[in-house]
């Protein structure tokens, strides 16, 4: 596993994104940008390559899934692996994101090691 | 019929099957099935192949166990899924053949739910064992990093300060899904790090307060003011939890939780279900030692004597003892009873309330049609006249009624002004008591948030500017304990809240120099009491010296006579110097019923709000004055007031055109009255507002419709509104 990917890490919290990026630190993945909601996400996606978005749900502006349809909209972003964050299975945020086209999601809280395995078979797809 | 486009979504469906690389799907693909079965349904619907739609719906509900993992035997439910395709299939050919499909879908729908159904209830069973995996799980993500706490702390504390201001504005617009959101995205996140943070107690509460938010959001839960108690509360101790987190980790001592979490979060668990806060049944031992007839040593000392013998009951006892009188015992019994038929009220959903009452209106008006058709008749038949007048009383009767079931009595809100009036003493240094009367007074429940605002805002300006602080009490020779009172009764078809205190009062000398500096009086003007009082209600015209961070921010007297006005009341203001005032406020006891004066323009009535109309007369000629760059004008007892011509701003031909042989009503507007000239005056009414919808809604002059009792339709005037179209505004 190429542990040199880029990875945008979008969440309005800061505090969020860092535990987000700590975890990813553990299990080696050190590129990492941030991005604290859809529009600025969409800015960083545009100006340098990005191979895996690690969204969460619940932002201002521009929530998650608002992100993910602009993603998946765009011919040239289209292909990039979305990986959604949620809070407890919101069965319907889940199915909502499932349709737009997310290619996996995860539950919050999650171990380095869920982490992981989830940008595993997310990157394997591809 | 068209049945291409749906073949096509099938085969789709199929093909994207077939050339999936392995046995286990993958989110992707799932969404793009799922998508699949979307179009099939939207194609299926205009067609009215039921069955395909509930095949499809079926393998949707497969599709989504899968995406939530809640699927137990996975091959299975992939197995079913490919029944499902092909079955769909041939449901198609045979409707694009035949017409039809005669086999029966029910073995499928019956396996697919047995798919799905044994996850529902699998489900629980898989959450519990996940339980503890969690649970694993987070003590491994210890805390590594106590920078990433210290961020927390401090971007948390931000998050809440937020929520405080966003909940004051959700208070003003209760209706706003936008303001619940920006509330519940900081509690939800704050929840996410919590839980990261292997933080337990502030990831519990700030669950809970989520999840209340989010059924707010869904509009399964009405925003009323207890449940801003709650969440403010919730926040409250959010807060109070990551200070003392803060402290912990600065090595300070760390000060306990004043609330109680597992109360709290009972509290907002009540919430969600929709109770409202109210106090839970007293015991017999409380109310009497409430009433002061005996203390809680004597109810200790009883229940101790109580273990020896359960079968009997406390009051026995304690009469026995010779403690209290049996009759002391059955009042408090009574007491307790009451509470308890409180207690086993019934919830209604308003809009249901509102159907009805609104049902109840239309019989009401039909019922009058029916009188009015009947008087029409010669010689009606004397059996059905009299029938007529039985239901007659009973349609009035179910009206009434009808009503009653909306109105709630006034004690809640009165209960949450004593709790303002004692939190914002505590900040002025000032000792208030406060009594209540009348809470029992009843008013409809729309009302009551209407009219919560205006009168904060008095109570506000009571504490603050009307009573002094006990120093300058005791100086004055009053007790040191200030006094506010709050009284609700009915008078007519109002409701009269009176707040009055024992402070200073308001001192005329002051209102008038004001005035006079405004220009808004000459010096040579003769006031009553009651004018020098009632201009404190004009815009610009606040006595308080000092502004305090309640009140006192501009926002004064005449914002508060604007929305009772609004809600088509009116205030009244008495006052001693030195001995207190007393803000007497009433309101019509319900929105949905208008005290009216019909008039006549043409061939057209309209309405004119009774509370509205100062009087109505026919001027004499010589009255009637042109006063240039007035307008027309007539002498109304020494005052020129501006004369409306309604036939002109509504388009009517009208049959009296001269003033003098026609009517003028004198109305008043916010600050200004005229004269309305209208043909007659047919008489006094008591209507039923109705809405004009939203098409209708914005024209200015007229506030909504009404159905007379022949069964036309008169509108009802909006005084202001009408002044200004006749200004061209």
């Amino acid at each position: 596993m190429d542990k040199q990917i880029k990875i945008l890490v979008v969440d309005d919290f800061a505090t969020m994104r860092k535990v987000i990026r700590n975890l990813l630190k553990q299990v080696g993945y050190e590129n990492i940008a941030e991005a604290e909601d859809g529009v600025t996400a969409l800015k960083a996606l545009k100006s340098q390559k990005i191979d895996l978005i690690i969204s969460d749900w619940n932002m201002p502006n521009m929530t998650g899934i608002e992100l993910l349809k602009e993603v998946r909209a765009d011919e040239e972003l289209k292909p990039t692996p979305f990986l959604m964050v949620t809070a407890e299975a919101l069965q319907d945020n889940v199915i909502a994101a499932v349709k737009a086209g997310v290619s996996n999601y995860i539950v919050k809280p999650f171990t380095a090691e869920v982490l992981n395995e989830k940008i595993k078979k997310t990157l394997d797809k591809v | 019929m068209d049945f291409s486009v749906l073949i096509k979504s099938i085969d789709d469906l199929a093909s994207d099957l077939v050339f999936l690389d392995d046995k286990e799907i993958d989110i992707p693909s799932l969404g793009k099935f799922m998508n699949h079965l979307e179009n099939i349904i939207k194609a299926a619907e205009p067609l009215n192949i039921f069955p395909l739609t509930r095949v499809a719906t079926a393998l949707n509900q497969i599709l989504e166990s899968v995406v939530l993992d809640t699927l137990k035997d996975k091959a299975l439910g992939f197995h079913t899924f490919e029944t499902g395709i092909a079955l769909m299939q041939e449901i198609v050919q045979n409707f694009h053949s035949i017409g039809e499909y005669k086999a029966s879908i029910q073995p499928f729908l019956e396996a697919a739910a047995s798919v799905t159904g044994v996850v529902i209830s699998e489900d629980a069973n898989v959450n519990i064992s996940q339980e503890p995996d969690t649970q694993a799980s987070e003590e491994k993500t210890q805390i590594q990093d106590m920078s990433l706490v210290k961020d927390f702390i401090a971007e948390g504390l931000e998050y809440i300060d937020e929520i405080e201001v966003n909940i004051l504005n959700l208070e003003q617009n209760p209706e706003s899904t936008d303001m619940i959101n920006t509330i519940f995205r900081p509690f939800h996140s704050i929840k996410g790090v919590a839980s990261f943070l292997n933080l337990e107690k502030i990831r519990d509460l700030a669950h809970n307060l989520e999840n209340l938010l989010d059924k707010a959001r869904n509009m399964e839960l009405r925003v009323t003011p207890s449940l801003i108690d709650v969440i403010l509360d919730g926040a409250d101790a959010l807060k109070a939890m990551i200070l003392q987190l803060k402290d912990e980790l600065e090595n300070r001592p760390v000060k306990p939780l004043s609330v109680d979490l597992t109360v709290l979060i009972q509290r907002i668990k009540k919430s969600e279900n929709g109770d409202e806060d109210l106090p839970s049944k007293r015991k017999l031992g409380e109310i009497l030692v409430e009433d002061g007839l005996i203390t809680t040593d004597d109810v200790n000392q009883t229940l101790d004597l109580m273990r020896d013998v359960p079968q009997k009951k406390i009051g026995e006892v304690l009469i026995e003892e010779g403690k209290v009188t049996p009759k002391q015992v059955s009042q408090a019994l009574r007491k307790q009873a009451e509470q308890a038929t409180e207690a086993s009220t019934l919830r209604v959903d308003t809009r249901k309330l509102d159907d009805l009452i609104d049902m109840v209106g239309e019989l009401v008006i039909t019922q009058s049609m029916i009188q009015q058709d009947l008087k029409q008749q010669a010689n009606a038949d004397k059996n059905l006249v009299r029938d007529i007048s039985q239901f007659f009383r009973i349609t009035s009767s179910l009206q009434r009624t009808s009503m009653s079931l909306r109105m709630v009595p006034i004690r809640q809100t009165f209960q949450r002004m004593s709790r303002l009036i004692r939190d914002l003493a505590k900040n002025a240094g000032k000792v208030i008591h406060v009594e209540m009367f009348g809470e029992e007074t009843e008013i409809d429940r729309n009302m009551v948030d209407e009219i919560y605002n205006p009168l904060v805002h008095m109570v506000r300006n009571a504490v603050d500017h009307g009573l002094e602080t006990p120093e300058e009490r005791v100086m004055a020779g009053k007790p040191e304990k200030g006094l506010i009172c709050l009284r609700a009764y009915h008078r007519g078809g109002n409701i009269v809240i009176e707040i009055s205190d024992d402070g200073r009062g308001l001192s005329k000398q002051k209102i008038v120099d004001k005035a006079f500096k405004k220009g808004l009086i000459s010096k040579l003007d003769e006031l009553s009491d009651q004018d020098i009082f009632k201009m404190i209600l004009l815009p610009g015209l606040s006595t308080a010296e000092k502004i305090t961070d309640v009140s006192g921010r501009g926002v004064g007297m005449d914002v508060v006579k604007q929305s009772v006005e609004k809600l088509r009341g009116k205030i009244d203001i008495e006052s001693k110097q030195g001995q207190g005032s007393t803000f007497i406020t009433s309101f019509p006891l319900t929105l949905a019923i208008i005290d009216g004066m019909m008039v006549k323009v043409g061939h057209e009535v309209y309405i004119i709000p009774t509370l509205a109309i100062r009087q109505a007369l026919r001027p004499a000629r010589e009255n009637y004055n042109l006063v240039v760059g007035k307008g027309e004008t007539i002498n109304v007892m020494g005052q020129l007031l501006p004369l409306v011509r309604l036939y002109e701003l509504l388009g009517i031909e009208p049959e009296k055109k001269n003033p003098w042989e026609a009517i003028v009503v004198v109305v008043e507007g916010e600050n200004r009255a005229k004269c309305l000239l209208v043909d007659n005056i047919l008489g006094k009414a008591e209507v039923v507002i109705k809405n004009l919808g939203e098409g209708l809604k914005h024209i200015k002059g007229v506030s909504g419709g009404a159905i007379l009792g022949d069964g036309h339709i008169g509108l009802i005037l909006d005084p202001e509104g009408v002044f200004e179209l006749g200004e061209g505004k």
